[in-house]
């Protein structure tokens, strides 16, 4: 089809009119999408979430009524806070401890030439590659104290069996003896990029100068790699702090209350008492310890990078 | 042919199309061809026996049923989400006890009572009077059906009947010799494997509902003439005490972690003497791909304790929801109707769903079969004396339930349970609507 000269004038100068609107705001333009992708996904949820935490609302019954700090006030006297909040500490201090010392050890001991390090390393990044909620189910069957397969080893080999999941006082080193499981490759990762990265002199130097290995470690690699390692923890920590898949699946916060996290007590609090209102002024309360968490880390790592 | 035998002839012809009409019934079952409706459904062996079947009825009405089914706790949490964020479920499984107060007062539940009156949606031989009075007035709400009932569950302690006969011990009858039956097993080895006494569920908020059985037949209630809790009642404690020590002390280990699954588990592993739990979990116990223990287990009635047998009977549903399209409820209705109608119903009891319709317990086919008429008994008595108030009589079941539930975990631990009695019923009244 062909279009009348006049016609076709026109659509050049609405095309032109668009590209110099564009070159001149690139700056506005380029981004728009991920921005705007970005204010769905990410701003409004927070934002509606924040809304709520003044709020009190049962999901189905009514429209939320605001009741400006109540929930606030109220958290300050739930037991179950401070119980979550005792959880959160003991499995994350616990199991990001263990994951970044194992991570870096196993990053060290990867970081050499051997026979077969390529096969070793593609089996040891499994876990960190499988679905948690599919690995933390057979978990879930396997820390069973009677018909899981670990206290049959344990007894088939004249060890007494452990209660894992199903006691109060083990349920924790339990739950991270799985998350470090999971977890502790992606650090390795993470270190093992680093450690490749490093400059060669100051090892050169080091071992003319005499140096063990033992030395080596503790005045050159871990000064060198201490920003990568505060970055790995960064990464882990957000996750980590805010874990869910492996405890949901696993314990659902039980027996009792022994394994249920703030995060996860504000997960029952919205979604099994259907609280909407409380769930998410504990939801800002989690959000802002991860925050907190994060902008001392971010610190230490930028001045680790100065030095 | 004479004239009168040709009119003869064109009479029979009538009526055996006349019959023939009545049996099809006055429903036209192609009234909703072509809509598309959506179920959820909780991981129940109802939805199992109903599932293959799902093919049949988009056959015979060409409507495309999508049911999703989900474990049980996930299945709550999903059902409430989805209806809240309304529009495309148009029905879904319900306990009328744990969510209709909620449900019915969100406007999640369609009342049914004009498509059970009317001819042309529902068929005459469906016969609404055939399902149980007691879980059909549970499943309606200020006089109007909104649910209807797939099945009734009740508990019963099920029990080795191979042990109990070899070791001459005598099925438990009371509270007394449930325990000592239980003390009996413990620790004993048999065919290799050491027993534990009874296995039951322990796992907070979960283990409520087999719990409110021993709690009536202890004496207790969860609410006071006041309205006020009653879990710290001597009558309730001692409830919390004598079910936490039972497990404590001859059930597995880790009792506070055993969800259904895990306390069906042991029992089907041949690991402990006697287990009590829903009736409907026969259907695991007795297939003999998953338990070891299949035609070995005998059932019978909760034991009487100070307050005599008092179990709870509890039901499912399948609702309508509120929130869908009339269109789609039509057809949601014509769905809800097959999965209930008799045939269906006897097919599910067949496979061990205790059915809620009498005719299914009645038809002879039925009781030609039954390999295990103790379950039957069993599970009939219990219906009969049972409490359909299985639930903390609250608009915020599941909350209740937890706290209730912290007071098992601590009597299974061997805390003081006065105290964490008394604790859960200060929060309990803290905390629950009406």
């Amino acid at each position: 089809m062909r279009t009348a000269p006049d016609e076709t004038t026109r659509m050049k100068t609405v095309a032109n009119k668009i590209s110099s609107f564009v070159d001149r705001r690139q700056a506005l333009v380029y981004p728009a999408p991920a921005v705007i992708a970005l204010f769905l996904i990410v701003v409004i949820p927070i934002g509606y979430n924040l809304y709520l935490a003044f709020t009190k609302w049962t999901i189905g019954l009514g429209d939320p009524r605001f009741i400006g700090i109540d929930n606030f006030i109220e958290l300050f006297w739930d037991e179950r806070v401070l119980n979550g909040l005792k959880v959160m500490i003991y499995f994350s201090g616990l199991s990001l401890t263990l994951e970044l010392v194992l991570g870096l050890l196993i990053a060290l001991y990867f970081h050499r030439e051997f026979r077969g390090s390529e096969i070793v390393q593609a089996i040891y990044i499994f876990p960190f590659a499988a679905t948690p909620v599919a690995v933390a189910l057979i978990w879930r069957i396997m820390l069973n104290p009677e018909i899981g397969v670990l206290n049959y080893l344990l007894t088939s080999i004249g060890l007494p069996g452990s209660l894992w999941i199903s006691s109060a006082a083990t349920v924790i080193p339990a739950l991270v003896m799985v998350d470090v499981w999971k977890w502790t490759p992606m650090i390795t990762l993470i270190v093992l990029a680093g450690l490749k990265s490093l400059p060669n002199d100051p090892y050169e130097a080091a071992r003319i100068d005499g140096a063990n290995t033992l030395q080596i470690f503790w005045y050159i690699t871990l000064p060198l790699i201490r920003p990568v390692l505060i970055a790995a923890l960064m990464l882990r920590s957000l996750d980590n702090l805010k874990e869910f898949d492996i405890i949901y699946t696993i314990t659902q916060g039980g027996p009792g209350i022994a394994s249920e996290t703030l995060y996860l007590y504000s997960y029952n609090v919205a979604f099994s008492f259907f609280k909407a209102g409380y769930g998410s002024a504990l939801m800002v309360v989690v959000f802002l310890i991860v925050l907190v968490f994060n902008v001392v880390m971010n610190r230490m790592r930028l001045s680790a990078q100065d030095i | 042919m004479s004239k009168k035998m040709i009119f003869l002839l064109i009479g029979a012809l009538l009526c055996v199309g006349m019959v023939s009409a009545a049996v099809a019934g006055s429903v036209d079952w192609k009234q909703c061809q072509g809509t598309e409706i959506r179920f959820l459904m909780n991981k129940h062996p109802f939805t199992t026996s109903i599932e293959p079947k799902v093919a049949e009825f988009e056959k015979m009405t060409g409507i495309k049923v999508n049911l999703e089914v989900f474990p049980e706790d996930q299945f709550r949490n999903k059902r409430m989400i989805e209806l809240n964020a309304g529009g495309s479920v148009d029905g879904y499984m319900i306990m009328p006890g744990q969510a209709k107060l909620h449900y019915w007062k969100a406007g999640w539940l369609k009342p049914l009572d004009d498509y059970i009156a009317d001819p042309a949606l529902t068929e005459a031989d469906w016969d609404v009077k055939d399902f149980f009075a007691g879980p059909m007035k549970g499943s309606s709400m200020d006089g109007k059906q909104i649910g209807i009932v797939i099945n009734a569950e009740a508990s019963l302690l099920s029990y080795r009947k191979d042990l109990f006969e070899r070791f001459k011990v005598k099925v438990p009858d009371t509270m007394q010799e449930l325990e000592e039956a239980a003390k009996f097993f413990t620790g004993k080895e048999v065919d290799g494997k050491k027993m534990v006494g009874v296995t039951l569920r322990g796992k907070g908020a979960a283990a409520t509902s087999q719990w409110v059985d021993f709690l009536y037949s202890f004496g207790g209630s969860w609410t006071d003439a006041q309205g006020k809790s009653n879990l710290a009642s001597p009558e309730s404690i001692a409830a919390f005490k004598f079910y936490g020590d039972l497990l404590r002390n001859y059930g597995p280990q880790g009792g506070t972690m055993l969800h259904w699954s895990e306390s069906t588990s042991i029992f089907m592993e041949g690991k402990a003497a006697m287990i009590f739990d829903a009736n409907v979990f026969k259907s695991l116990y007795e297939n003999p791909k998953e338990s070891k223990v299949a035609g070995k287990v005998g059932y019978t009635t909760i034991p009487a304790g100070p307050a005599g047998k008092v179990p709870h009977v509890s039901n499912w549903s399948l609702a309508i929801s509120g929130t869908s399209t009339p269109e789609r409820q039509k057809a949601a209705w014509l769905f809800v109707q097959w999965a209930t109608n008799k045939e269906n119903v006897l097919g599910a009891l067949m496979a061990g769903v205790p059915a809620g319709r009498a005719s299914a317990w009645n038809s002879p086919d039925y009781k030609s079969k039954d390999a295990t008429p103790d379950w039957t008994a069993g599970s009939l008595k219990s219906f009969e004396i049972g409490q359909p108030q299985w639930n903390p009589p609250v608009l915020n079941v599941p909350e209740i339930r937890d706290i209730t539930g912290l007071v098992i975990v601590d009597a299974i631990e061997g805390k003081d349970v006065a105290a964490s009695a008394k604790k859960a019923a200060e929060q309990m009244n803290k905390k629950m609507e009406m």
